[in-house]
């Protein structure tokens, strides 16, 4: 029997890494705008009448695990692209209010939905991307795009963290997603040696 | 279990499983129970799997048995680095915890980047704050609050004054007359009550010598702000009490010289000893003091006498710890009775 909520080492040791160094309430906050991400897509799906099998949380976030099967390309697009968008939105009305206290939930929510639109496989950014070209290209165009797009970002993103641990002289908590990062390169280029 | 299992992974799964069909296992874990169950469908599917499956197992096995010895080979030698090298492991373990614990003010980052979403800050400032944290925080320092530089300015003052006077009262023991000066400008300074006096760290420093607690006393005053006990007003105190009997044995800190022995109004007869070139220690309000001015002395040795000469209330030694001049708090090298 497969266990419907999966939790990964990995996550465990971010995110008790994270707590220890930059406090429990951040990590609560950030943990509370993942859930508003995740109920994003739940709705949509909810609303598509998409069967929902289970919830993964590794070192990136939490993921959905959806039986994708009877949705179209378009309501696919929609169902992913209202993750970021509930973020985008909760910012949105948060930014209503004059509370200057509020502005640290604003970019959590800001961060959340601008990192999920990162174009890496794991991301609601690579999926989408892989969706739209599918959609317009093909799906074997498509996962050629993605993976290319991927390995390259990806590449570019861990050069950033790293330049973020070098700059501030600390901030090694970011070192497990580094890690997560570059292993899925090596996955992505050692699966489809043929596509070199 | 975990060893054994490297050796004789195969046996142990065969034992496990017909533990299991004997119905005795207690406690098997989730995992191990799933590991059971997949041997028993591969031995019914027969024998030429079963190969299979035990040579895959003893190539995990050779793999956790590498893990194991990579991991233990890194304990063995950070071990031998703290008990050959203790010096040089602590610094490195303070470099080490300091560097974990400094990190990108993700809360500072968070109300930029929602600054930003507003529209009320440039972009130019998430790199800023992100990639320039020190700058940022020297910015803020350059700024201190008016109130604290007049309260600053008048404790500088009461400095000078202090200086000029002190000499006056004194009636040194020994020709070191400079050293007393010094010493006797060093405490009872009155400060205000926001600032912590500049020649002063709270940090835990990392004593690179063995070092013992010169009185086994009760701690009666500690080092920081304090309500002074002759004058009412608070002043910061830089060292701590040990409240002990008149006449109990002080002993040396640590190995060292001797590098003053006098007696001033204040401190009463006190003693200072030197421990390499870095720290010293002070011993105040003696009753007596044994030692001289160049003496060697030991770790443990005793070197004077609790007594209360000087601004004293009972008998008590106060014990100051100093770094290059920076008064450190001594509680954290202390044992306390």
């Amino acid at each position: 029997v497969r266990r419907p909520i999966r939790v990964t080492a990995g996550f465990i040791l971010v995110t008790l890494w994270f707590a220890a160094v930059n406090g429990w309430r951040m990590l609560g906050l950030i943990l509370l705008f993942s859930m508003v991400h995740e109920l994003g897509h739940y709705l949509i799906l909810n609303w598509y009448g998409a069967e929902i099998c289970g919830f993964r949380i590794n070192a990136f976030g939490a993921a959905l695990e959806v039986d994708t099967s009877n949705l179209s390309y378009g309501e696919e697009i929609l169902a992913v692209a209202a993750g970021p968008a509930a973020n985008f939105l909760c910012a949105s009305l948060l930014a209503l209010g004059e509370r200057q206290k509020w502005n640290v939930l604003i970019g959590c929510n800001v961060v959340l939905c601008i990192f999920n639109l990162l174009p890496l496989r794991l991301l609601d950014g690579g999926r989408m991307l892989y969706l739209l070209v599918a959609w317009l290209a093909g799906p074997q165009f498509a996962e050629q795009c993605l993976r290319w797009v991927g390995v390259v970002s990806a590449a570019l993103i861990s050069m950033v963290l790293l330049s973020v641990i070098w700059s501030t002289k600390g901030s090694f908590w970011l070192l497990p997603p580094i890690a997560g990062i570059l292993l899925t390169i090596c996955r992505e280029v050692q699966e489809n040696k043929h596509f070199l | 279990l975990w060893m054994s299992r490297s050796y004789s992974g195969a046996e142990m799964s065969r034992l496990s499983l017909n533990q299991i069909q004997g119905g005795k296992v207690v406690a098997v874990g989730r995992r191990k129970r799933k590991s059971v169950a997949e041997e028993c469908r591969m031995e019914r599917k027969g024998g030429v799997r079963q190969a299979k499956k035990d040579e895959q197992l003893s190539a995990k096995e050779r793999r956790q048995l590498l893990q194991l010895v990579v991991c233990g080979s890194i304990f063995a030698l950070l071990v031998a680095v703290k008990l050959l090298l203790p010096g040089r492991a602590a610094v490195f373990n303070a470099k080490l915890s300091d560097a974990l614990t400094r990190s990108v003010d993700v809360k500072e980052v968070f109300s930029v980047v929602g600054r930003t979403f507003r529209g009320e800050e440039e972009a130019g400032e998430l790199y800023q704050v992100v990639f320039k944290p020190e700058q940022k925080e020297e910015q803020q320092t350059e700024i201190p609050l008016p109130e604290s530089v007049a309260a600053l300015e008048r404790l500088q003052q009461y400095r000078l004054l202090e200086i000029e006077a002190e000499p006056e009262e004194q009636q040194p023991v020994e020709e070191n007359t400079e050293k007393q000066e010094e010493v006797a400008t060093l405490a009872y300074v009155l400060y205000s009550k926001e600032n912590i006096p500049e020649n002063v760290s709270f940090e835990q420093a990392i004593l690179n010598f063995d070092y013992s607690t010169p009185v086994s006393g009760t701690l009666t005053s500690d080092f920081g702000y304090r309500e002074h006990p002759t004058e009412g007003e608070d002043r910061f105190h830089y060292g701590v009490d040990l409240a002990a009997e008149k006449g109990t044995a002080i002993q040396c800190f640590a190995d060292g010289t001797v590098k003053a022995v006098g007696d001033s109004s204040s401190y009463g007869k006190y003693c200072i000893v030197s421990h390499g070139e870095k720290y010293s220690t002070l011993y105040a309000h003696c009753d007596r003091i044994s030692v001289g001015s160049g003496d060697s002395v030991m770790r443990g040795q005793t070197i004077a006498a609790v007594g209360e000469t000087g601004v004293a209330t009972g008998p008590h030694l106060h014990f100051e710890l100093h770094q290059d001049g920076i008064y450190l708090n001594p509680i954290y090298y202390l044992k306390s009775a």
